[in-house]
C-alpha cells in the first residue's frame, strides 16, 4: 500500500485520529484505505479489544506483517483476553453488548 | 461434509467481524420503508456479504430473490425477473432483492442492464441489497448514488484464528500454531477459504511444497488428486483447488482424454465428467449456485488409488493438435489461393470444392500445378479419403 501526499480537493475523515481534514489542506491518500494527516502518518494504529475495550497489542502481535490495521476490521482481541478459556464465546458475548443492534 | 457449510452462521450474531457494517445494515432493515434507498455491500471476497444478506432476509421475513451479475446485464432481462416482483408486492408476500457482484456488470457485459438496474434502485417498492467486491469502477459510481453503502472489511488475522479454533474445537480436531498462522496468512481475510484449508489440513493431506492447496494451480491440483493416497486425500486437495469449476471440469476431462487407461476405465471415468458437466450446465442455466457444492462430490468419483492420469491441458494429443495446426494452416492458404481461381470464398472452398477437387485428383480426373507444400498437403488429405 502507497501513500501520496495530496492537497484534499474535498474535507475528509482522517483514519487514524478521526478528525475532519479540511479542502485544501495536505493528507496522505491510500486507494480503498482513505486519507489521514501527515502528523498522524508515524503514530501506530491500535486495534480494540472487543472483550476487555482496551488496545488490543497490535505492535506485539504475531501477525503484525501481514495485518493491515487501516483495511481491516477494527474489532479485535488482544493477547490477555485470547488467553481466557471460552475467549470466543467471550468475544461474542461482549461485541453483541455494545452493538446490541447485532441482538435481533 | 463441507465445515464452511456446516459452520455457516444461523443468524447475524453468529457471525465474526465487522460489527459496525452489521448493525448499520440491520438498522437498515429494521427502518426499512417504501423509498427507502437500497443498500450496497462493498467488501472482499468471502468475508460474509451473501451471507448476512441471507440472514437479514431470514430474520426480518423477507423472500430473498437472488440475482448475480449475469441477470441483470439486459434490460430485458432485469424486467423478466424483476417487473413480476416490483409489481405484485402484495401477492408474492415480502420480497427482498439481492443483487450479488453487482460490479460484474460493466464493460461489453453491459447491455442496458446498469442502467436498468439504476431506474430500478431509485424507485425501490421493495428493499434491495446489492453486493460487490469493489466500488471503484465508473459504473459503480451510478449505483453508488443511488444506494447507500456499508463496507465490510477483512478480519484482522488474530480475529480469525479466534474464529477458527472455535470450530476445531467444536470438530475436535487440532492444528499447530504455525499451521494456523500458515492458513491465516494465505487467506487474505477469506474466512470460507480458511475454513476449508483448514479441514484440507486436518484431514490428513499434507503439501510437499510450502504452498497450500489454495494457491495451487490447476496442474499440481489434478496430479495431486491422483496421485492421492486416500479417498480423503483426494478429497481435501479437491475441495482445496479454489478455480473456476468450468477450469476444473476441463482440465479434468483433458487429462483423462489423453490418459492411458484401459476403455471400459475411460469410459467410467468420462461418464463421471459428463455428469459433472451435465449439473454445472444445469447450475449456468438456471443460476443455481447453491448445486455447485455438490460438483466436487461428482468429481471425487474419478478418484482410484493408483491410476495413471497425469494432468494435460489439451484434450487431443500432441501429434494430433500439431498436425491440425500445421496442417491446417496450409490448408488455409491453399483455399485462400484456389478461392480466388473459382470466384468464391475461402470458406466455401474448403467446406464444398475441396473434398470433390480431392476425389478427383485421386481418381486422376483432375490435374493441378500447386506449390510444393500444397502438394504434400494435398496428398495428405487425399489419403485420409
Amino acid at each position: 500500500m502507497s501513500w501520496r501526499k495530496i492537497t484534499m480537493k474535498f474535507p475528509g475523515k482522517c483514519i487514524v485520529c478521526e478528525e475532519k481534514i479540511e479542502k485544501g489542506d495536505l493528507g496522505l491518500w491510500a486507494k480503498d484505505v482513505g486519507v489521514k494527516h501527515e502528523k498522524c502518518a508515524d503514530e501506530v494504529k491500535e486495534l480494540t479489544c472487543g472483550v476487555c475495550g482496551g488496545p488490543a497489542g497490535c505492535k506485539q502481535c504475531e501477525f503484525r506483517e501481514s495485518c493491515n490495521l487501516e483495511a481491516v476490521s477494527q474489532l479485535c482481541i488482544c493477547k490477555k483476553c485470547e488467553s481466557k478459556s471460552d475467549s470466543y464465546n467471550l468475544y461474542q458475548k461482549h461485541v453483541t453488548k455494545k452493538f446490541h443492534l447485532l441482538n435481533i | 461434509m463441507m465445515w464452511s457449510e456446516k459452520h455457516r452462521p444461523q443468524n447475524i450474531s453468529d457471525m465474526i467481524g465487522n460489527e459496525e457494517a452489521r448493525s448499520a445494515l440491520i438498522e437498515w432493515f429494521a427502518k426499512w420503508k417504501k423509498g427507502t434507498k437500497p443498500i450496497l455491500l462493498v467488501g472482499p471476497p468471502g468475508i460474509g456479504k451473501t451471507t448476512i444478506a441471507n440472514l437479514s432476509a431470514k430474520q426480518f421475513g423477507y423472500d430473498m430473490i437472488s440475482l448475480n451479475a449475469s441477470d441483470v446485464r439486459s434490460k430485458s432481462r432485469i424486467s423478466d425477473v424483476l417487473s413480476p416482483v416490483l409489481g405484485n408486492v402484495s401477492v408474492l408476500g415480502s420480497p427482498m432483492i439481492f443483487v450479488d457482484e453487482v460490479d460484474g456488470i460493466h464493460g461489453r457485459a453491459d447491455f442496458g442492464g446498469a442502467e436498468a438496474l439504476i431506474k430500478i434502485l431509485k424507485e425501490p417498492t421493495v428493499p434491495i441489497v446489492l453486493a460487490a467486491n469493489s466500488d471503484t469502477s465508473t459504473k459503480m459510481k451510478s449505483i453508488k448514488k443511488a444506494t447507500k453503502t456499508i463496507y465490510f472489511r477483512p478480519l484482522p488475522p488474530r480475529l480469525l484464528r479466534l474464529y477458527l479454533e472455535n470450530i476445531l474445537k467444536m470438530e475436535g480436531e487440532k492444528l499447530s500454531p504455525g499451521t494456523l498462522i500458515k492458513i491465516i496468512d494465505e487467506s487474505r481475510g477469506d474466512i470460507r477459504s480458511i475454513i476449508n484449508s483448514a479441514q484440507a489440513q486436518v484431514g490428513g493431506f499434507n503439501p510437499q511444497t510450502e504452498k497450500s492447496f489454495e494457491t495451487l494451480d490447476v496442474e499440481s491440483g489434478v496430479n495431486a488428486f491422483f496421485k492421492a493416497n486416500s479417498i480423503d486425500e483426494a478429497r481435501s486437495v479437491i475441495y482445496s483447488m479454489s478455480i473456476d469449476p468450468r477450469e476444473k471440469i476441463n482440465a479434468f476431462y483433458s487429462s483423462i482424454i489423453t490418459s492411458s487407461l484401459s476403455n471400459d476405465e475411460m469410459a467410467k471415468m468420462l461418464e463421471i465428467i459428463s455428469e459433472a458437466d451435465m449439473l454445472y450446465g444445469k447450475i449456468f442455466k438456471t443460476q443455481e449456485w447453491r448445486l455447485l457444492r455438490y460438483l466436487d462430490g461428482i468429481l471425487l468419483r474419478l478418484y482410484k488409488k493408483g491410476t495413471s492420469v497425469r494432468y494435460s491441458q489439451y484434450n487431443l494429443s500432441w501429434p494430433i493438435l500439431n498436425r491440425i495446426r500445421w496442417d491446417g494452416r496450409n490448408l488455409k492458404s491453399l483455399a485462400q489461393v484456389m478461392a480466388k481461381k473459382f470466384h468464391i470464398s475461402k470458406s466455401s472452398f474448403a467446406t464444398f470444392y475441396l473434398p470433390f477437387i480431392l476425389l478427383l485428383i485421386k481418381n486422376k480426373k483432375l490435374e493441378i500445378e500447386a506449390e510444393e507444400s500444397f502438394g504434400e498437403i494435398i496428398e495428405k488429405e487425399i489419403e485420409r479419403l
